[in-house]
């Protein structure tokens, strides 16, 4: 055996050691208040989530060192670059509690945030609040990360509830949820990528698209 | 939005859909096949850009041939939301802090008037438009003060015009056919001699904003308000609102009137604010006797909670054969179910009920504004109602206050202002009866505004809530 195949063996060893050793840990997002306000309305949807009746969502692990919020102050673009009212900066600002003041809303139909790490990523788990002012669910959210800014190239699909892919840009298996301070967390697996985008297209009480916060974790 | 229909094909349609709502399964209706406006185009303002002002206009612009033309709210906050959306929904607005300013500017340019300001400014913002020749919807509850919605009645009598009040129930196709078709006309429950509704929600503070929006402390007080947080949470604060009891009892209550068509002979309240310490009783628990025009005495039961969502919010009718239970969401209310030795099977043959076991949910459709749900059958228990909305909650009562606007028929309201006055004296007895410690008998008079009484300009004046 040649001395440069050794020394790989042995490296690639240590590194699994190295993985093994990192170990894993439970993600620990932090909530925002609860702050359902007003009448609730009528939500109907052939691909909504069973009632969970209080029960969290299943811890998501990722390895150790891997659980910090790499997207805090982030630069955010959108396919509606003049929101109605809010700025996209709310998006990544770390504020997550909802009033008035620290949502953002978009344009209605298909539409997408965009979050910029500023360089390229290991990327563990997301977690996206549209407005939990009320209970309502958001269509078509879709989450994708990618090194192109333009998503044409090596784009990998986190996160799709678009079961009849009216948003064309593929069929997802993720279902739809009602909107809660509880956000949607989501697992990445390690995806690598520069720039995550999330899709929604409306949702059950109106037109609009709307962000409070997004919060990316991954390796820093 | 600028859909135009044929006016004869509307009328027919319109008739033909109101003949056959009763007792039609009207599930899997083509949502563009429902009634259809007449070709008139409808310019409106709305006045309040609140969370109310938000949800009706976003009914307003689905509506074929209506146009918003104008919002008004005191908070820039809201009328750059108000200005941006509607721009994205294709209505190009102009937007004004004052009313007076947007009714005197765009005087031309505006037919009607929607009115979802805080429930003190009901009576000064319906009666100006009035009087200004403009048809009003206006939120409920009519006042906080049951002078101030006589104002409204008299102001809707001496113009002529048509004066809706949100109570978006009354046009509800649903509701239409329980009450109308299930309780009145075929007498499927029998005598009903109770009903029981209720709105609870969980324990929730004080809503507030970030400093960066606020209203200045100038606008408001120039409005009314002390402060921001007040403003927000107006309901709560004896000046603004009557507390949940008139917000969300106001809709129920109603209902009462409407299943036995009588006024009540009293209301027993009792209720307090424990909870919060607020201005308003965050609970009441009032029993209404309702003295029908047959003479007998059946009773309701009311309560509104705001420190438990137990049960959430429904309406049930108990009768000798049977009882039925609604919501505005039907997955929480929409079955009758018979008492032990009452076969109904006669009524599922006649459409008025569907079986048990029958599905209601025939297709799915996928918009915010009409879908239907495989859940409504799961989750029902009984005998589904085979009626359903395949809209939004208030866009029929919009569509049917447009209806009256278009043929300029006051008598086309489902809930005009003389009809909701009769449930705002009941509804607003209920928090007296609390404070009193006492029952509060009703003569039946008091259910009326005089047909002889006048407008008194100086009277409706001094009434005025002061800022």
């Amino acid at each position: 055996m040649k001395f440069t195949t050794i020394m790989m063996l042995l490296m690639a060893g240590a590194a699994m050691f190295a993985g093994a050793q990192e170990g894993k840990v439970t993600l620990n997002i932090v909530k925002p208040k609860p702050q359902f306000n007003g009448t609730p309305k009528d939500i109907r949807s052939p691909n909504l989530e069973p009632a969970r009746n209080g029960k969290p969502r299943p811890p998501i692990e990722v390895p150790a060192g891997c659980d910090k919020v790499i997207s805090k102050d982030c630069k955010v673009t959108s396919s509606d670059d003049e929101p109605i009212i809010g700025e996209l900066a709310y998006i990544t600002d770390g504020d997550k509690e909802h009033d008035a003041a620290t949502y953002v809303e978009i344009s209605p139909k298909l539409q997408w945030v965009q979050i910029d790490l500023g360089k390229e990523k290991e990327i563990y788990a997301a977690c996206v609040w549209h407005y939990h002012g009320e209970p309502r669910v958001y269509r078509d959210v879709i989450c994708q990360i990618s090194n192109d800014p333009d998503f044409v190239d090596g784009v990998v699909t986190v996160f799709n509830n678009d079961h009849d892919n009216s948003a064309k840009l593929g069929k997802g298996k993720d279902k739809e949820y009602i909107e809660t301070n509880e956000g949607r967390p989501f697992a990445c697996n390690g995806t690598k990528g520069r720039y995550v985008r999330f899709y929604s297209a409306g949702n059950t009480s109106n037109e609009m698209n709307h962000y409070t916060e997004i919060e990316i974790y991954g390796r820093p | 939005m600028d859909t135009k229909f044929n006016r004869r094909t509307f009328l027919k349609t319109s008739a033909a859909a109101s003949a056959i709502l009763p007792t039609f399964n009207i599930l899997a209706e083509d949502k563009d096949g429902v009634i259809g406006p007449d070709d008139d185009q409808v310019n409106v303002a709305v006045i309040g850009y609140g969370a109310e002002g938000e949800i009706l206009t976003d009914d307003l612009v689905k509506i074929p041939g209506i146009r918003v033309k104008a919002v008004c709210d005191i908070w820039e906050h809201r009328r750059k939301l108000a200005r941006g959306r509607l721009k994205h929904l294709g209505h190009v607005v102009k937007v004004y802090e004052d009313y007076r300013e947007m009714l005197d500017t765009e005087d031309k340019n505006i037919d009607a008037v929607v009115v979802a300001t805080p429930d003190w400014m009901h009576a000064e913002h319906a009666c100006y438009c009035l009087r200004k020749g403009k048809p009003v919807y206006c939120e409920k509850e009519m006042s906080n003060q049951l002078s101030r919605a006589r104002e409204m009645v008299l102001a809707a009598r001496e113009t002529g015009l048509p004066l809706q009040i949100g109570h978006q129930r009354r046009s509800n196709p649903r509701y239409m056919h329980a009450i109308n078709n299930v309780m009145r006309k075929n007498n499927v429950l029998g005598r009903i001699t109770h009903a029981y509704g209720q709105w609870n929600r969980s324990v929730a503070p004080f809503t507030v904003v970030g400093e960066k929006i606020h209203i200045p402390i100038k606008t408001l007080q120039k409005y009314g308000y002390e402060n921001m947080e007040q403003f927000l949470n107006w309901r709560w604060f004896a000046k603004y609102g009557g507390g949940p009891m008139v917000d969300l009892g106001s809709h129920q209550i109603d209902l009462f009137f409407w299943v036995w068509d009588c006024a009540p002979i009293s209301v027993t309240a009792i209720g307090g604010n424990d909870y919060y310490n607020r201005q308003m009783n965050d609970n009441v628990m009032a029993i209404y006797e309702f003295k029908t025009k047959e003479g007998v005495v059946n009773r309701a039961f009311y309560q509104v909670l705001t420190t438990s969502s137990r049960g959430g919010f429904y309406e049930q009718f108990m009768g000798e054969q049977g009882y039925l239970t609604l919501s505005e969401i039907p997955a929480r209310g929409n079955t009758a179910a018979p008492e032990p030795g009452y076969d109904w099977s006669k009524f599922v043959k006649m459409g008025i009920l569907n079986d048990a076991k029958a599905p209601v949910a025939l297709q799915v459709k996928r918009s915010s504004d009409a879908s239907l749900d495989a859940r409504v059958t799961k989750a029902a228990a009984g005998m589904p109602l085979p009626v359903d909305l395949l809209k939004p909650a208030h866009m029929p009562h919009l569509e049917n206050f447009f209806l009256a606007v278009r043929r300029k028929d006051p008598k086309l309201l489902n809930c005009d202002a003389e009809l909701a006055y009769e449930s705002a004296v009941a509804v607003l007895a209920a928090n007296r009866s609390v404070a009193e410690h006492r029952t509060v008998y009703f003569k039946p008079e008091e259910f009326k505004v005089p047909a002889d009484a006048k407008h008194d300009p100086a009277k409706a004046a001094g009434e005025q809530p002061k800022a």
